[in-house]
């Protein structure tokens, strides 16, 4: 089977664009949630950042080897936003009244 | 889209490993080369060959050193387009905080600090409202060392190994990352690709055909490094992560601003100015307090920084890092005073465990500390990356060169030239570099610019000079340029030493007598340099004599085969 060029276009981005929008929000989730556990925040963002680029290396190469390349799609986009969202309301109330 | 697994970490460590090869070229070499920027330092500004010095005293030399700092013109310019109206005169700008940095192997002192502005920043949100100076200074006298020297190892080699000097819009830095991720996936990749690999970690038969052997160096190089470029590639994008994730500065803002707050809190060191006037205590005085707290934990040790927040204001502090010579971590066991009065504020306590492990790994990738085989392994391992890569190129073309038609005899063409351009070419435009150092006038205005170009334009001849002379490789030859651009490497690499005797009269006789080895060495390495490219010069000209220019069709069984399996 050969590889078209279409498929190669749409899966780099996919890797690389929406890996990067994936770990974004499940950083952002993680930092707050790690500060919400009492963590000192430049300790949660410094573990979560060490997690984020071995995850990033493990998206890769999912969305590349998958057969399942929409529901990887699906997920990556759908965990962006969904992560980022909750980021943002955690901190939300993390700062409250301040 | 792929069959299976292994056909797809196939495709993916053939095509992503060769788009972004290139730039891992450039990472892995300079990279190698900044693990002695410091001595090449001392080759490419003759002056400042003298030993290592500790911080000197603050009181004496520093502080009138401080006061004679001034906003770079780089950051002046680069601010100026962040903010509103126009910046006041460098001259007028009063310095709000300052650093100072050294290392066992420094004998000019890294020092820089921040000025403040009274202009608005054109992004409400954006609240860094400084301009940054910089420079280095002779600790002894405290002179300032002329803008206009280049320091080639840690002000060119060194950011080249991370940003490729390409500051537009930290674009450098992004692609630098880009190939450090696929670094990691080329490893990964690479191993799945590979059944028998432990097999093929022992298998290399370099009197074999160039296809075969090239594969062997590639799997030899790849594996026997394979921890050591995990590592190097997977910390370098932990060291940036503040950049390629800049969370603090955008979506968790508010959640950053409030640790601030909670951190000066809970530290005792203020994070804003008092707004009120306060002289400053004796920073000499809390030096001393800092090394007898150091000794009492039983780690005697130097200053490595020194860092000054709030200049002048009763919240200004001072704090007082240990050289890092003897651990990871690039400096430690910070204490911290109060700069009015010179008491105490705080001592930190050991970093916690995830501090510590990043320390750990961001420390052993930047390796500041002493330890001069590791320093040397360092140097090896980089260079066999560089193997890695390079034979990838190699090995990519050899095995299309069997199967040429019109398409793909253009791309590897363009494969071979660009292979070319960024293994010999980078070599040429390196020592491009060191030649036009030794040979440009000392006194030309912006001499580092030149030497810059220099190395620029050099490497842009030898990628004409690698695509005019591809159209052997279409014939299923060695394009001549390898060879021609080595023998152009061992000019250069002779004529540096020889430059460099003619013009400070340090010989390698002289500073091997005296032990001085940042000089000795560089000439030594490049010499070494000089002897492998004529090697590999004449190797390729026997090579180019055996081949026979191949029909387009003559392909065998063998080499599809090898083809099937990437």
């Amino acid at each position: 089977m050969e590889p078209t060029a279409l498929g190669i276009a749409l899966r780099t981005l996919a890797s690389l664009l929406g890996g990067y929008a994936f770990l974004w929000g499940a950083s952002s989730l993680g930092i707050a949630g790690l500060v919400a556990l009492g963590m000192a925040y430049e300790e949660a963002r410094t573990l979560c950042m060490l997690l984020a680029f071995l995850l990033y290396l493990i998206i890769f190469l999912w969305v590349w080897a998958t057969h399942h390349f929409v529901r990887a799609c699906v997920i990556l986009v759908a965990g962006a936003g969904l992560f980022s969202a909750m980021a943002v309301v955690l901190q939300q109330q993390l700062t409250a009244g301040v | 889209m792929f069959a299976n697994f292994r056909q797809a970490m196939a495709w993916v460590h053939t095509w992503f490993g060769l788009v972004l090869g290139f730039v891992l070229m450039a990472a892995f070499f300079f990279g190698s080369l900044s693990v002695f920027d410091r001595e090449i330092d001392r080759w490419a500004v003759p002056e400042t060959r003298f030993p290592a010095q500790p911080m000197p005293s603050f009181d004496q030399v520093l502080w009138p050193v401080y006061q004679q700092l001034r906003a770079h013109p780089l950051d002046m310019a680069a601010t100026a387009r962040r903010v509103e109206g126009e910046i006041p005169h460098p001259d007028t700008l009063p310095l709000v905080s300052l650093y100072a940095y050294t290392t066992h192997r420094d004998p000019v002192l890294q020092i820089g600090g921040e000025f403040a502005i009274p202009n608005k920043p054109l992004d409400a949100s954006d609240d860094h409202q400084h301009v940054h100076g910089w420079a280095s200074i002779d600790p002894r006298s405290g002179t300032y060392l002329s803008q206009d020297k280049l320091q080639i190892g840690s002000e060119f080699f060194y950011p080249m190994h991370y940003s490729l000097h390409f500051h537009w819009q930290d674009l450098g830095y992004w692609i630098v990352a880009l190939a450090g991720l696929v670094m990691l996936v080329a490893l990964v990749s690479g191993v799945v690709m590979h059944r028998k690999l432990f097999r093929e970690l022992f298998t290399f038969r370099p009197h074999k055909r160039t296809q075969r052997s090239v594969l062997d160096l590639h799997n030899l190089t790849g594996v026997v490094a394979l921890p050591f470029h995990f590592f190097f590639a997977f910390t370098g994008l932990v060291i940036f992560a503040g950049i390629y994730f800049p969370l603090g500065e955008t979506m968790l803002e508010p959640l950053a601003k409030q640790h601030q707050v909670l951190e000066a809190e809970r530290t005792g060191l203020p994070h804003e100015p008092a707004g009120e006037a306060a002289p400053m205590a004796s920073v000499d005085a809390m030096v001393v307090e800092a090394k007898r707290r150091w000794d009492l934990r039983g780690m005697p040790g130097e200053v490595g920084y020194l860092f000054m927040d709030h200049l002048g204001d009763a919240n200004g502090y001072v704090s007082i890092y240990r050289a890092g010579n003897d651990q990871v971590a690039l400096v430690g066991q910070g204490v911290h005073f109060k700069a009015s009065t010179g008491e105490v504020l705080r001592e930190d306590p050991p970093p916690t465990p995830v501090f510590a492990i990043n320390e750990f790994l961001t420390g052993l990738h930047l390796q500041h500390f002493k330890h001069w085989l590791l320093r040397w392994l360092y140097v090896f391992g980089g260079l066999a990356g560089c193997v890695c890569i390079a034979t990838g190129f190699v090995f990519f073309v050899e095995k299309r060169k069997k199967q040429l038609a019109g398409h793909s005899a253009r791309l590897i063409r363009w494969v071979d030239a660009l292979a070319v351009t960024t293994v010999t070419g980078m070599v040429v435009a390196t020592l491009a570099i060191l030649v036009a150092n030794r040979l440009l006038p000392a006194d030309l205005p912006a001499r580092g610019l030149w030497e810059e170009r220099i190395f620029w334009y050099s490497w842009l001849v030898m990628l004409a000079h690698a695509l005019w002379r591809s159209k052997a490789v279409a014939s299923g030859l060695i394009s001549p340029a390898w060879r021609e651009q080595s023998w152009l490497v061992v000019l250069l690499a002779v004529s540096a030493v020889l430059f460099n005797w003619i013009g400070t009269g340090d010989h390698l006789v002289k500073t091997l007598n005296d032990g001085y080895w940042p000089v000795a060495g560089v000439d030594l390495f490049l010499l070494a340099c000089a002897l492998v490219a004529a090697c590999a010069a004449k190797i390729l000209r026997r090579r180019e004599g055996l081949q026979q220019p191949l029909s387009p069709r003559n392909s065998g069984l063998q080499d599809n085969l090898e083809v099937a399996r990437g």
